[in-house]
């Protein structure tokens, strides 16, 4: 499959249909005196051009391993890294270099702006190592990136003139020196007041919107919401980022147990999923397309109780209230694809959590009433 | 006032601080940081300046450097009087005269070493682009790195990370080093090491300032002065 690929206005580009960034399997392991500390473990992910992506994960969950491996700083152990066509785990550490160079952008908590240079200088500095631009090209372009991020006025004074907030927005300035097509920052507004925080976040919304592809590593839920799409690591392990949104009380130990034990499915357009009356066996999150839930009537007639889209559940009901399916869900229009816990594995995983059960019975209490309702009414 | 002459029969000293102060206005009250100070380095020295913290260690080498500015006096290095240049100026005007070493090492850690160093030589035309890479690791070799040239500076010691700072602020050749707590984030026998680098320098004809708290290893300089309250008074000559 084929499809068009802009960037910057250049002329079109029809370009394999992969995603921008590609991860297989992707393992690091340490050896230490302490024997083999894996830090990453069979992480498999794919980032599209455009999109916006937070990386949360506890303190030692392997989300700076990860980042470092996206943006080749770090090598894997095992498995393969392709991002924008460039098998990045097969470059030498000279081609890695120039590779980086050109393709990625990074923005540090601490800034990391050079103290010496004014910062006008500090965003030309990278521009040397890529050689895309003339000399007096980069002066000119240095200009235009510190307008983009506002601190026009601030281009010929030293880093220590400029507040926090100023000297992170001149390091994001300097990250787009060589227009890579991805920025990757680690706790970019951690030493930042909340007001400059937003600002830096608006900038990197701003850059989303003109086609680059931001990865934020943070530790801040806040932050790390204002990203259309999170994922979370465990114990070196992706969580499944349809079951963390379905459930997010859960804790990350038995997400990560779901996750090891989900099983995938596709469903063609109007296709049944769940059978109403039938004997309840699984535990459904939708991850790509829209399901219809639908209550049939004696009559022969249907009640459209809910249509659910990825990030949703279903199916929770008659596991968690016993008795048989209370509605039939179907695929909608579009083919549909779900993971699936079976009733064993949901039972055990949400008993382990008080505040995830009290969350779920909130919400079966809501669809049981509309299913009361439709019934009555009928 | 306060005065630290040497060789005054001899060259021109290559730094030369007159009657610099520096008053920083806080909350609670001025507080003056370097009050009238004199000091004056001469080509191929090795001039170590002690003092307690806020003594005004780094006050002085921040004026020293451009990052701050003094109230009053001048500051005449190889000739220039820098207190009279412009951020903009002083930032290029640096970078081919003045090597700037920092306690925190301050390289950027997405570049590797290589990288690091070929930076600080884009910003001058010291060197022809297509010698940068081969001047880089020279310099490299010089500072006992070469070979991890690829590698970024996590990846290396924080004594091999300094080395690479040293090598980095000779990018340009510039006759004058001045080190801000060069080994105070290093452990005792890596802060040796970077002292030995230093010694080899100056054999090299490069002149060098470095300020420290530490005054066992201020001792390895020729000549060490004293900053106590702003003030500055002679040591004479170390071992």
């Amino acid at each position: 499959m084929f499809r068009n690929k802009r960037r910057n206005g250049d002329v079109q580009v029809a370009i394999k249909d992969a995603s921008l960034i590609d991860l297989r399997g992707v393992s690091k392991a340490y050896k230490t005196d302490a024997g083999e500390f894996t830090a990453l473990d069979g992480v498999t992910l794919q980032i599209d051009q455009g999109e916006f992506v937070s990386i949360v994960g506890k303190s030692g969950s392997g989300k700076t391993t990860l980042i470092n491996m996206l943006t080749g700083i770090d090598r894997p152990t095992g498995g393969e890294i392709h991002v924008a066509g460039t098998a990045v785990h097969h470059l030498n550490e000279s081609d890695t270099a120039t590779w980086r160079g050109k393709n990625l952008g990074v923005v540090f908590q601490f800034f990391q702006l050079l103290p010496t240079l004014t910062v006008l200088e500090n965003v030309t500095l990278p521009m040397g190592l890529c050689n895309l631009y003339t000399r007096r090209e980069r002066i000119e372009r240095a200009r235009h990136l510190l307008e983009l991020v506002g601190i026009a006025d601030e281009a010929d004074k030293l880093p220590s003139r400029l507040s926090g907030g100023q000297q992170q927005r001149a390091a994001i300035a300097r990250a787009m020196a060589n227009d890579p097509p991805i920025i990757a920052t680690d706790e970019p507004t951690g030493n930042l007041d909340s007001h400059a925080a937003e600002a830096v976040m608006q900038l990197f919304e701003s850059l989303v919107d003109q086609g680059k592809t931001v990865l934020m590593v943070t530790h801040d839920p806040e932050l790390a919401e204002r990203a259309p799409r999170t994922i979370t690591l465990a114990n070196g392990e992706l969580l499944n980022e349809y079951l963390v949104r379905a459930l997010p009380t859960l804790p990350h130990d038995l997400l990560l147990d779901a996750t090891r034990q989900i099983e995938t499915s596709l469903f063609a357009p109007g296709e049944l999923i769940i059978e109403h009356n039938a004997e309840p066996d699984k535990f459904y999150v939708i991850t790509k397309g829209d399901v219809e839930v639908v209550l049939p009537t004696p009559d022969g007639k249907e009640v459209l109780l809910d249509s659910l889209g990825p990030g949703q559940f279903f199916g929770e009901i008659a596991l968690l209230n016993g008795g048989l399916r209370t509605a039939l869900v179907r695929a909608s229009h579009a083919p549909v694809e779900v993971v699936a816990l079976s009733k064993e594995v949901f039972l055990d995983v949400i008993h382990a959590s008080k505040e995830t059960l009290s969350e779920l019975a909130d919400i079966i209490t809501l669809r049981t009433n509309r299913l009361a309702l439709a019934g009555s009414s009928q | 006032m306060t005065t630290e002459e040497t060789n005054s029969s001899g060259p021109d000293p290559l730094l030369d601080l007159r009657r610099i102060v520096k008053v920083y206005h806080t909350p609670a009250g001025d507080r003056p940081a370097l009050k009238d100070i004199n000091l004056q380095v001469y080509p191929g020295e090795f001039v170590a300046v002690v003092g307690k913290s806020g003594a005004g260690k780094s006050t002085l080498i921040n004026v020293i450097t451009g990052i701050d500015r003094p109230d009053s006096g001048e500051i005449i290095i190889g000739g220039t009087p820098i207190h009279t240049l412009t951020e903009d100026q002083l930032a290029r005007w640096r970078g081919k005269n003045l090597g700037v070493v920092f306690q925190f090492f301050q390289l950027l850690p997405n570049l590797n070493l290589l990288e690091n160093i070929s930076i600080a030589m884009d910003l001058c035309d010291t060197y022809p682009v297509r010698d940068h890479k081969k001047c880089a690791l020279e310099l490299l070799d010089q500072v006992g790195i070469a070979e991890h040239a690829y590698k970024i500076p996590s990846k290396i010691s924080g004594g091999q990370q300094q080395r690479v700072a040293i090598a980095r602020a000779m990018a340009n050749d510039p006759p004058v080093i001045v080190a801000d707590e060069p080994t105070g984030n290093l452990d005792e026998r890596t802060a040796g090491e970077i002292f030995d680098l230093f010694e080899s320098q100056v054999e090299q004809g490069r002149t060098l300032l470095v300020v420290t708290h530490d005054r066992e290893i201020a001792a390895r300089a020729t000549r060490q002065v004293e900053i106590t309250d702003g003030e500055i008074r002679g040591l004479g000559v170390g071992s």
